[in-house]
């Protein structure tokens, strides 16, 4: 006499079993991530505030259709001659026609087939912001992921204190980053700073004293640069990793056909590194998309901008302006960039086999 | 003390429900009886000894221990203990940890438990090494420590999963003969699983030879050493290998010499393989084979002779140590001693 | 010819060690610097900034900075805060996260393999999609004040509100899970044939033998629990229920006493960094393992 449940649930552990263990995890997982996630989606097709969560309406795909709406007008001749600034220009066109252009800000001017464009958009800062942290990611990864190859070759190696320099290497990364963004900042300072000293120092007193944090144009840059300072220890380790897992044996064989070390580098190491290298490039790219704290610690998204990130503008429009709907939408556009990312990264993994 | 009975059982992988492992499985194992499971890797007998053990599933038909009904019952409540092949000890505990920890899930009083883990210690030699931990034991005695645990809770039957497989040839025959003796000693129903046929002639009450297609054999190991019901057991059991050698016009010669008939009055008889034990075959004055490799084993040696046409060499067992490579001897072999099975491969009486 | 290539081999070495000396000065030196500057009146630290007597004690090396911490920054209820939040969530979370990972891992159940991709998937999930509904749920939430035992709603200004959500951590869980997967089923059935349930062999068996995972998961538990500070900022206004990097953030902006500031940094990046290099070998041998199979 069989019994279905012979074949299917014998040895299966019981369910009070089950819900002991797995119980408190999956309760905390649904109730402060899954919840927060239905809810982010929820919200971003809404326009809930903060304070009032009462009197939401649904309003579909406004909120999206907010973060990239863009406005295109020619620049008309009369401006251009009077040489006024383009956000002055846009201003005038607005109050000049204020049906189309209500909500739109300056944004930016092109010149497309000889003609001067001012493009204004719904939320500018937004999509400075997309610009921004694609900025910060080009300059970051190359930056920290070029560091840890680099930390990771040298502490391969065997020599003494070699231990203590990847300690060294490393301790930043247990650092929060809101210390390393205060001694930094004291480091970035224009006057005192530590940077500029340095400059004066090697340089000379004439010297360029750059104002690090304060231009438009270096503050991305500074922020990089303490980032990739920060991080790189964390990379270098997924590197070691990898090298380590190359085995000694190629390099053996390599040595006994008379390869010298920069071509044992180039046909063994490289090669034998590339689904690190993958990974290492798009953790790094992923983590530098969610680009936050340092901005909020040192530059508050300015000057003029030029800091703020994705995520920055994110939790300042929904939490300090209290537009939570707009917020969501925000988060939700990074999470699926981020995704797709991630599964961009999984199959570029898969293709690389094994 | 239980016999242990198979009814009608089939066994299939929840993942692989097309595949039968065992279709039908009949088995009586008896009581007090040291029944050894045996067969090449994939034959099912740790599937076979799990689901005496509760770890696996029974998909359908009935197993009874002693006339009850256990295909339901976890583990525990069904009164046995198991060695494993990789000791299974828990690394952290104590020698004397490990031991009683089952006795400790039973709540057995400190006292009692106490008093068990020592006698069973002490069955193993074991009362030295009660404090230490695992790590710090040798193999030979981390099996005996997994010995001490499956012992001290005084089980009904002992399952042993090819214990001794990860131990050196030495220490394997030492605790070959520990098993033995504590098998002898307590007298408990004891089923143990090994690939090692020479284990199995030497431990064994009674012999379950398995292999891919199911239950080949079972009986003593003297009848399977004597009357294999198959080409399978009759390949498989016995130190050296038997020969087997195919009825047909390629092997007539070599037939001949040894049985007297030539190969289509063996066919007409039904018979489709002779067999013939390398330790019954002797070696005879003349030229109808050729040597062609001999292998020293001490005080016997192995003999590779080679007949012409013949499609496989024939192996024999001979004290004879003036045997050499190329010289040419005969065959004879007394005809009791000769093993005849039909094409399907099954026993033939003799005829 | 023996001289030259004996010359150039100290050479190189010597090269060597510049290069190390450069290397770690780069990664130490702001650290370090930290340190040193607390224990400077805010005036010297400028002036030094540029020398390389900055990090050598010297006379004016004062405690003040660090006596103002105390008084007028209270860092120590802070530091104590930052503390009860990062214990708790180490020890609360190993528990929780090696015990889902081990119904994960070990156990047989209908759905399990649902479970484990939906764990997976949650590893993919920023903090920062959830931060703000999370802040909406838990201004809602109720808790049960354990010092008069009411009732009381909303979450906000409490030391558990930084905690709880993160008791349960996608990637500890996965740590564990693949260190369970490793731990050999026979084991595991020779406890079950000792006549142990699931719970017991949890306990009992399996996670003594985990060590080296657990104090990585304690490690990365800490860490972020230490260091965190966009969910304080949102939901932590009073200083009550502030914690270290909080605290740090109000002070920088507030206050261009950078001696006092870096005291505050080096007091809070101390238990960080002293429990890193106790550790350190153990994290990093367990982080270069989770790389290679991440």
């Amino acid at each position: 006499m069989t019994m279905a449940s012979d074949i299917k649930h014998f040895g299966h552990a019981r369910w009070g079993e089950v819900a002991a263990l797995l119980g408190p995890a999956i309760f905390l997982f649904a109730a402060f991530v899954v919840l927060p996630f239905i809810m982010a989606v929820g919200f971003s097709f809404t326009n809930i505030k903060l304070l009032q969560s009462d009197h939401v309406e649904w309003v579909g795909l406004s909120n999206y259709t907010r973060m990239f709406s863009l406005k295109l007008v020619e620049a008309p001749a009369a401006l251009i001659q009077e040489q006024q600034n383009p956000s002055r220009q846009w201003r005038q066109l607005k109050r000049a026609d204020l049906a189309t252009l209500d909500g739109f800000q300056y944004l930016t001017d092109v010149r497309l087939a000889g003609s001067h464009y001012l493009v204004g958009a719904r939320d500018p800062q937004f999509l400075r912001s997309i610009l921004n942290t694609f900025l910060f990611a080009l300059l970051v990864v190359p930056l920290q992921c070029g560091l840890a190859f680099a930390m990771a070759l040298w502490v391969n190696q065997k020599f003494r204190g070699r231990v203590g320099l990847r300690t060294v290497f490393f301790s930043p990364v247990v650092t929060s980053m809101v210390v390393v963004s205060a001694i930094w900042g004291l480091i970035l300072h224009t006057d005192a700073g530590l940077l500029n000293q340095v400059l004066r120092a090697v340089f000379g007193e004439d010297a360029a004293q750059p104002d690090w944090l304060g231009d438009p144009r270096l503050a991305m840059l500074s922020i990089a640069i303490m980032s990739a300072w920060q991080g790189a220890g964390f990379q270098m380790l997924i590197f070691l990793s990898g090298l380590q897992g190359i085995s000694n044996d190629q390099y053996e064989a390599a040595s006994v056909m008379g390869a010298n070390a920069w071509q044992k580098f180039i046909y063994i190491t490289v090669p034998g590194l590339k689904r690190t290298l993958v990974f290492v490039m798009l953790s790094t790219t992923i983590m530098a998309f969610g680009l936050f704290t340092q901005v909020d610690v040192l530059t508050g998204g300015g000057p003029r901008d030029s800091t703020t990130t994705i995520i920055f503008h994110a939790v300042r429009v929904g939490f300090r302006e209290q537009d939570i709907a707009y917020g969501s939408a925000m988060t939700l556009f990074f999470f699926l960039f981020v995704l797709l990312l991630s599964f961009g990264q999984k199959k570029i993994m898969e293709r690389l086999g094994s | 003390m239980p016999n242990i009975v198979f009814n009608a059982v089939d066994k299939r992988y929840e993942d692989h429900l097309d595949r039968y492992v065992f279709k039908g499985l009949n088995l009586h194992l008896r009581k007090g009886e040291f029944t050894v499971l045996v067969g090449p890797s994939g034959c099912g007998k740790s599937t076979l000894l799990r689901m005496i053990a509760g770890l696996e599933a029974v998909s359908g038909g009935e197993l009874t221990f002693d006339g009850t009904r256990v295909n339901e019952l976890p583990p525990v409540e069904r009164g046995v203990s198991m060695v494993f092949q990789n000791y299974a000890l828990y690394a952290h505990m104590t020698v004397y940890d490990n031991i009683g920890f089952g006795l400790k899930i039973l709540k057995t009083p400190k006292a009692k438990r106490h008093e068990m883990i020592l006698h069973a210690a002490r069955q193993l030699q074991l009362e030295e090494l009660l404090q230490r931990k695992p790590g710090q034991l040798s193999g030979g005695q981390r099996q005996r420590v997994a010995i001490g645990r499956a012992i001290v809770r005084e089980p009904r039957a002992f399952l042993f999963d090819e214990p001794l497989s990860n131990l050196d040839a030495n220490l394997r025959g030492q605790m070959r003969t520990e098993i033995a003796q504590l098998h002898r000693r307590h007298g408990i129903t004891t089923v143990y699983v090994t690939h090692d046929q020479v284990e199995a002639m030497t431990l064994a009450d009674r012999i379950v030879a398995l292999s891919r297609k199911g239950l080949e054999q079972f009986g003593t190991p003297d009848e399977l050493f004597d009357t294999p019901a198959n080409l399978f057991v009759a390949g498989f059991m016995g130190t050296h290998r038997m020969n087997l050698i195919k009825v047909d016009r390629a092997n007539g010669a070599l037939l001949h010499m040894l049985t007297g008939r030539d190969h289509d009055e063996l066919a007409a008889a039904g018979i489709g393989t002779v067999g013939a034990r390398p330790e019954h075959l002797e070696l005879i004055p003349g030229s109808a084979a050729n040597v062609q490799l001999v292998e020293r084993l001490g005080a016997e040696s192995l003999v590779h002779l080679n007949m012409t046409g013949t499609t496989d060499a024939v192996t024999v067992l001979t004290t004879d140590r003036l045997v050499a490579f190329g010289q040419g001897r005969s065959l004879q072999i007394a005809a009791e001693r000769l093993h005849y099975f039909n094409a399907a491969g099954q026993r033939l009486s003799p005829c | 010819m023996r001289r030259s290539s004996e010359g150039a081999l100290v050479a190189g070495k010597l090269l060597h060690v510049a290069l190390m000396v450069l290397a770690a000065i780069v990664f130490a030196y702001p650290m370090l610097f930290m340190f040193a500057a607390g224990f400077k009146p805010s005036e010297t630290i400028f002036a030094d900034l540029g020398s390389p007597t900055a990090l050598i004690p010297n006379a004016s090396w004062t405690l003040d900075n660090y006596r103002a911490m105390f008084e007028k920054g209270s860092i120590g209820a802070y530091l104590f805060n930052s503390g009860v939040v990062s214990l708790v969530t180490v020890v609360a979370g190993i528990f929780i996260n090696s015990a889902a990972a081990f119904a994960l891992a070990k156990l047989k159940w209908r759905g399990q393999g649902v479970a484990l991709s939906l764990v997976i998937g949650l590893l993919i999930v920023p903090f920062e999609v959830l931060a703000i509904p999370l802040l909406l749920i838990v201004s809602k939430l109720p808790w049960i004040d354990i010092g008069t035992g009411a009732v009381v709603v909303g979450w906000l200004d409490t030391l558990h509100v930084q905690f709880v959500p993160f008791l349960a951590n996608a990637f500890c869980v996965f740590l564990f899970y693949q260190f369970f997967k490793d731990v050999p089923d026979e084991l595991l059935e020779a406890a079950r044939m000792d006549g142990a349930g699931a719970l017991t062999i949890y306990l009992r068996v399996v996670l003594p033998v985990c060590k080296p995972v657990i104090v990585t998961a304690a490690i990365i538990l800490f860490l972020g629990m230490w260091n965190q500070y966009l969910w304080p900022v949102m939901t932590v206004h009073t200083s009550q229920a502030r914690t270290v990097m909080v605290g740090l953030q109000q002070y920088y902006g507030r206050t261009t006493q950078w001696g006092e500031i870096m005291a505050y940094a080096s007091i809070i990046t101390l238990p960080v960094l002293l429990f890193f290099l106790a550790f350190q070998k153990h994290f990093i041998r367990s982080v270069v393992g989770a790389g290679i199979k991440g």
